[in-house]
């Protein structure tokens, strides 16, 4: 587990950012098919990463390997998304995941 | 009998229904944690079905949310964000911009910075995580700003009547000034009383009641292991520490552990999560009489 030790007494009062060096994911979708983006906070482009795809129940899809920069596109017909997806990226020391909901492809689908 | 029991069926099916259609035509607000429920369900009244999505035991700060759920939260008509970092699973989702209101918005120049962790995996090295801390409602007065963006955002979107929603904010603003009055009383004298928290989520009260409160990570209510141990006794007799805050009930041999280092055990649940049928304010009150109890046995 990792532990932390923080006196109140040092933080310090102001606005501040995300936290810092996270793996981001972020997947958008059109009629044809989910582009998932995987990126560091720090800017960093992810360039290796396994991409994987759940239904709505927890089941695997698909895995795919992320591209080198940092995308990976998931074809709608190749997999069924009925009931939303579920994208899930891991580079082996950060994982991340985005939510894409039957809503979500509806709306993007102009339906 | 058997016409007064169909007449009887026929009443609870017709209850039954009016309920549902009740629920149904009812606007949905979702909040993030209990505390803006509570503040939500206190303004709206019955004009709004309000949820909090998080399953019971689950920390919400850290809650996964399934494809349905997520599905549910995007048709809500509001939905309630805590802002300053709190609940990790906004940023992984597509939310209506237009539904949601970040109630910390107007207070974010009060937000306090923590670095709290560093840690190394993979090649990347040793490096550490920063963040905001999120339990901003601890403090009542912050409370209050996150209470008046709802009665805000109810007002705008029309989801009740504006001059009842203007009234219970009336309300739950004196609740929560006298809540700030008690504990300002309480806890006056208290700043060179070293306490310690078993998790990093009172910094907004230790603030607002000059209060000197370091923080482990442990499990919420769980039993420390003995590395957990060994980081308290450490810190208990580098800050001379007399009282140990728990954020959930802990078991007994866990208190029996920490009154062997000296320490005494208070507990003080946030209203984060779903937890014992108390009220923020009654778990509050008790947990600020406690700590100023546990002060002043430890400055006897």
């Amino acid at each position: 587990m990792i532990r932390a030790i923080a006196l109140s007494s040092l933080a310090i009062a102001a606005p501040f950012g995300a936290a810092a060096h996270q793996l981001v994911v972020f997947a958008s979708v059109d009629c044809e098919a989910v582009t998932v983006e995987a990126k560091f906070s720090s800017g960093r482009v992810t360039q290796q990463g396994d991409v994987r795809v759940l239904d709505g129940e927890n089941n695997l899809l698909t895995t795919l390997q992320l591209e080198s920069d940092g995308t990976a596109l998931v074809p709608l017909e190749s997999v069924d998304h009925s009931g939303g997806l579920l994208i899930e990226v891991d580079t082996g020391s950060h994982d991340n995941y985005w939510i894409v909901t039957p809503e979500d492809i509806a709306r993007n689908c102009g339906s | 009998m058997v016409r007064v029991l169909n007449g009887f069926l026929a009443f609870v099916v017709i209850a039954l229904s009016g309920t549902t259609a009740f629920a149904q035509d009812r606007p949905r607000v979702v909040a993030v944690n209990q505390a803006l429920h509570d503040f939500a369900e206190r303004l709206l009244g019955d004009a709004a079905e309000v949820v909090f999505p998080v399953p019971e035991g689950v920390d919400p700060s850290f809650w996964r949310p399934s494809i349905a759920d997520i599905s549910m939260i995007q048709s809500a008509d509001l939905i309630l964000l805590n802002g300053a970092g709190f609940a990790t699973w906004i940023d992984r989702v597509s939310l209506p911009r237009s539904r949601v209101v970040n109630t910390s918005a107007a207070i974010e120049d009060r937000f306090i910075v923590t670095e709290s962790i560093t840690h190394s995996h993979g090649d990347g090295g040793e490096h550490s995580h920063e963040g905001i801390a999120s339990y901003t409602w601890l403090d009542p007065m912050l409370a209050i700003a996150q209470a008046e963006a709802i009665a805000a955002a109810v007002i705008v979107r029309d989801l009740a009547i504006e001059g009842i929603v203007e009234a219970r904010l009336a309300e739950l603003r004196s609740d929560l000034t006298a809540l700030d009055a008690m504990a300002q009383d309480a806890l006056s004298g208290m700043d060179g009383v070293a306490m310690i928290a078993t998790h990093p989520r009172y910094q907004y009260f230790a603030r607002r009641y000059s209060l000197s409160i370091a923080s482990l990570e442990w499990d919420a209510g769980a039993m420390p292991g003995e590395d957990d141990l060994a980081d308290l006794e450490r810190l208990s007799t580098e800050l001379d520490a007399g009282i140990l805050i728990w954020e959930a009930q802990p078991p007994r041999e866990a208190i029996e552990l920490a009154d062997a280092l000296g320490l005494k055990s208070i507990v003080f649940e946030t209203w984060a999560g779903q937890g014992t049928p108390d009220s923020l304010f009654t778990a509050y009150r008790q947990a600020v009489s406690d700590l100023a109890d546990a002060a002043s046995q430890f400055a006897d």
